[in-house]
C-alpha cells in the first residue's frame, strides 16, 4: 500500500506546512487548509492501514514499517482530540511535521517478505494486537504531554523573565497547557497500564512467563513508574507547574528509549 | 476626477496648532456645507480628532490647485486664523497619495500609538456626519467604504493591535496568558487609586467576576467598591483575602512592602499551588521582589510592565510593515474599481465615435452636394454635429445618471452596446 501511503504523506506534509505557517502568521485560512488536509490524510491513512491488514493477513502493527505508520496514525488521532477539546492549534505545528517524518520513514523502509509465518502466528490471539495498539496510543498521549510541557516551560520561563518572544503570544495559556498535560498523562497512564497487563497475559498464555527481564520490559516499567508519580504528584496539589512539566519531558525521553532504544539492545521484544 | 487631502497630524503640527484647527461635530457639518459647492469641490469629508484634522475632498480633473487653495483658505475659518499660523504644518496629498493616507489613517498606521482601535470609530463618525450633511458622493462613498475594508483586513491579518501597549490592558493580557480565561477569576485591589481603578475596570470588562478592594483608610475603598460593584475588605485581613485572589493589583502609597514573601507563600499553600498574578504599580514597590521567585507566582512591577510595553510597541511596528503591503495592494484595487466607474472616457469616446460616423458620411456623400463655398461647407458640418449632439444628449445624460448611481452593470452595458473599450 505504498502508493496510498504516498498520498497520505502528501496530505500530511500540506497540513504540516500550513499549520506551521498558521502558527507564524496567525491566519485562520491557513489553519483551515491544514485541518482539511489533515482530515484527508487521516481518511487515506485509515484506508491504507485497513488495506494492509486485508492484504497481508495480519494485524498491521508488527514490522517497523507498520509500527511507524500506526504510531503516526495514533498521533494524528490524539492531536485531533486535543484540537476538538481545547482548540490548542499550536500543537499541530509540532505533531504534523513529526507525523510526516514518520510516514516518510515508513515509506522508505524496505517492505518485509509477505505472508511471514511469525507475523501471522502473533495475530492468532487478540491479546497481542490489543497490547501493541494500546501501547502506541499511550505513547501518542505521552507525546502530547511532552509538547504541552514544553509549551508550559517556555511560557513560564518568559513570564518569570518578563521578556516575551514572538512565540509567546501564539501559545495557549498556562492553565490550558497544564490541563492538556494532566489529562493526557492520565489517559496515557491508563492505556499503558492496560497495555502492559494484556502483554503479560499474552506472554503467560504463550510460554507461562509474564516477565522476561528484557530491556523493553524494564524501561516500560520505569516509564510506568514515572508517569504514575507524575499523576500522584499532580493530584496531591491541583497544580504543580514547572516540576510536573519537567517530568513530562523526562517521561517522554524514557518513552523514546523504550520504543527505539530497547530494539537496539535486543531481547524478547525484538521481532521482524 | 481627483482626490485631494489636506491636513495636520500629531507629527506635522504641535498641539497648539491642532487644537485651533480642530472641528466640533457641529462645526464639521457647517464647514462641509460651506466648503462643498458642487462645482470645484464636489465632495467633502472632515476627520477631526485630538491627533489630527484632515479635510478630504473630491474635485474635477484640472481643479486640483484651486481645490487645495480653497481648503487651505477654508481652514482659516473666514480669516479668524492667520494662514501663516498653520500653513507650514499642513500636508497635501492628491489622488493615490491621498488614498494611501486615508487607508493608513483608518488602519491606525498613522496613529500616535500604532494599532490603537479608536481611530476607525472616529473616521466612521466623521463619515456619518458627512453623509448626513450630504457632502459625500460616489467617489468618497466608495473610498471611505474601501478604507473601512482595508482597516478590517489589517486588523485581522496582522498583529498590529495584538499586544497590549497600556498598563491597564497589560493586566488583562497577561492574566489571560496565565489563566485560560478571566471569567470566574477574582481580583484584589490593594489601594484605591486611580490606576488601580482603571485596571480593575479593564479586568471586569474582560470577565473577572469578583473584585475585592482593600485600602488602609476604609472610606475610599468603600467608594471604589461601590463604583465597581466590588466588595470592600479590611486592610488588616489582607493575608486572608490574598489566597482567594487570582489577580492582585497593588498601588498604595506605602513606603514598605505590603505583601511579603511569607504572606505570598502562605496564600499559595492555601490555593493548593494554583498560580497567582501580582501587579505592582506602586513606587516605591509594595510587593517584595522575593515573591516573584516563588513557583507559580508571577509578579510584574511597573518597570517590568513598561519594558514589556515597549517591546510590544516594537512588535506592532514590525506588524505595521506587513500592514503597509496590504495598503499598497488595496490602493491598486481601489484604482481599478474607480476606473471601472469613470464615465468621462466612455462619454468622450462615444461622442467621438458618433461624430466620426457623421463626418465619414459627409465625406462619402460630399460629391452629391456639388461645389460649396467654405461658409456653406462649415454650415453643413455644424448642422451635422449639432444633430448628432442633440440626438445623443439624452443618451449621455442617462449614462451620467447610471454613473452617479455607481451602477457598474449599466455602464458596462452602455460600453458593450457601442463597442467601446474601457
Amino acid at each position: 500500500m505504498r502508493s496510498l501511503l504516498l498520498g497520505v504523506l502528501a496530505a500530511y506534509v500540506v497540513a504540516a506546512i500550513h499549520a506551521v505557517l498558521a502558527f507564524i502568521n496567525k491566519r485562520r485560512a491557513l489553519q483551515r487548509v491544514s485541518e482539511w488536509a489533515m482530515l484527508t490524510g487521516f481518511v487515506l491513512h485509515t484506508a491504507a492501514i485497513v488495506a494492509d491488514w486485508a492484504i497481508y493477513g495480519h494485524y498491521p502493527l508488527f514490522y517497523l514499517r507498520e509500527t511507524l505508520s500506526f504510531l503516526a496514525w495514533t498521533l494524528i488521532a490524539s492531536y485531533a482530540l486535543v484540537l476538538y477539546r481545547y482548540r490548542a492549534r499550536p500543537l499541530g505545528s509540532f505533531t504534523l511535521p513529526l507525523v510526516s517524518v514518520l510516514i516518510f520513514i515508513a515509506i522508505i523502509t524496505r517492505p518485509e517478505p509477505s505472508g511471514s509465518a511469525e507475523a501471522s502466528s502473533m495475530s492468532t490471539t487478540w491479546l497481542f494486537p490489543v497490547h501493541t495498539t494500546l501501547l502506541l496510543f499511550a505513547y501518542a498521549a505521552f507525546f502530547v504531554v511532552f509538547v504541552a510541557s514544553i509549551m508550559y516551560l517556555l511560557q513560564e520561563r518568559e513570564l518569570k523573565l518578563k521578556k516575551f518572544s514572538a512565540i509567546f503570544h501564539r501559545l495557549p495559556s498556562l492553565t490550558i497547557v497544564n490541563e492538556i498535560a494532566t489529562s493526557s498523562a492520565a489517559i496515557g497512564l491508563t492505556l499503558l497500564t492496560v497495555g502492559i497487563a494484556t502483554g503479560m497475559l499474552w506472554s503467560s498464555s504463550r510460554d507461562g512467563r509474564i516477565w522476561h527481564n528484557d530491556p523493553k520490559e524494564i524501561f516500560a516499567a520505569l516509564t510506568w513508574l514515572l508517569y504514575l508519580s507524575l499523576i500522584l504528584y499532580r493530584s496531591t496539589a491541583s497544580w504543580r507547574g514547572r516540576m510536573a512539566a519537567w517530568m513530562g519531558v523526562a517521561g517522554f525521553a524514557l518513552v523514546l528509549f523504550t520504543f527505539f532504544g530497547a530494539r537496539l539492545m535486543g531481547g524478547y521484544h525484538v521481532f521482524g | 476626477m481627483s482626490i485631494v487631502l489636506v491636513g495636520v497630524n500629531h507629527k506635522s503640527a504641535p498641539i497648539e496648532v491642532r487644537e485651533r484647527l480642530a472641528f466640533t461635530e457641529d462645526a464639521c457639518a457647517a464647514g462641509l456645507r460651506s466648503l462643498v459647492d458642487g462645482q470645484i469641490v464636489r465632495e467633502g469629508l472632515i476627520v477631526s480628532t485630538c491627533n489630527r484634522v484632515e479635510v478630504l475632498t473630491e474635485t474635477a480633473d484640472g481643479q486640483l490647485s484651486d481645490t487645495t487653495e480653497r481648503v487651505i483658505e477654508f481652514l482659516s475659518r473666514s480669516d479668524v486664523l492667520p494662514r501663516s499660523f498653520y500653513e507650514a504644518h499642513l500636508y497635501t496629498h492628491t489622488d493615490d497619495q491621498a488614498v494611501r493616507h486615508l487607508f493608513r489613517v483608518t488602519s491606525s498606521l498613522d496613529s500616535m500609538v500604532i494599532g490603537e482601535p479608536q481611530v476607525l470609530g472616529q473616521v466612521r463618525r466623521a463619515y456619518s456626519i458627512a453623509l448626513e450633511t450630504g457632502t459625500t458622493g460616489r467617489v468618497l462613498n466608495r473610498l471611505v467604504h474601501h478604507a473601512f475594508r482595508v482597516a478590517k483586513r489589517v486588523r485581522t491579518e496582522t498583529g498590529i493591535g495584538a499586544n497590549a501597549v497600556s498598563i491597564s490592558y497589560m493586566a488583562v493580557e497577561l492574566g489571560k496568558k496565565i489563566f485560560k480565561t478571566l471569567e470566574g477569576q477574582t481580583a484584589l485591589l490593594i489601594g484605591a487609586g486611580e490606576m488601580a481603578e482603571h485596571s480593575a475596570r479593564h479586568l471586569v470588562n474582560a470577565g473577572v467576576s469578583r473584585v475585592l478592594v482593600a485600602n488602609r483608610t476604609e472610606e475610599p475603598a468603600a467608594r471604589l467598591a461601590n463604583e465597581l460593584g466590588a466588595e470592600a475588605v479590611r486592610f488588616d485581613q489582607l493575608s486572608d483575602y490574598l489566597a482567594e485572589a487570582d489577580i492582585i493589583i497593588c498601588s498604595t502609597a506605602a513606603d514598605h512592602y505590603v505583601i511579603t514573601e511569607p504572606m505570598a507563600r502562605e496564600a499559595l499553600n492555601k490555593r493548593r499551588n494554583r498560580p497567582s498574578f501580582f501587579i505592582d504599580i506602586s513606587v516605591p514597590r509594595n510587593i517584595d521582589p522575593a515573591v516573584g521567585k516563588i513557583r507559580n507566582v508571577f509578579v510584574f512591577d511597573i518597570d517590568d510592565l513598561e519594558s514589556v510595553i515597549s517591546s510590544n510597541i516594537r512588535e506592532r511596528e514590525r506588524e505595521a510593515e506587513r500592514a503597509e503591503l496590504i495598503v499598497n495592494s488595496e490602493i491598486m484595487q481601489f484604482q481599478q474599481a474607480l476606473r471601472a466607474l469613470d464615465i468621462g472616457p466612455t462619454i468622450g469616446a462615444l461622442r467621438q465615435k458618433l461624430q466620426d460616423m457623421a463626418r465619414l458620411e459627409l465625406t462619402n456623400q460630399r460629391k452629391r452636394l456639388g461645389p460649396l463655398t467654405p461658409e456653406q461647407e462649415r454650415a453643413v458640418e455644424a448642422l451635422l454635429m449639432s444633430t448628432v449632439n442633440k440626438i445623443s444628449h439624452p443618451l449621455l445624460s442617462h449614462m451620467r445618471r447610471s454613473y452617479d448611481a455607481s451602477d457598474a452593470e449599466t455602464i458596462q452595458a452602455w460600453r458593450d452596446i457601442f463597442g467601446l473599450e474601457e
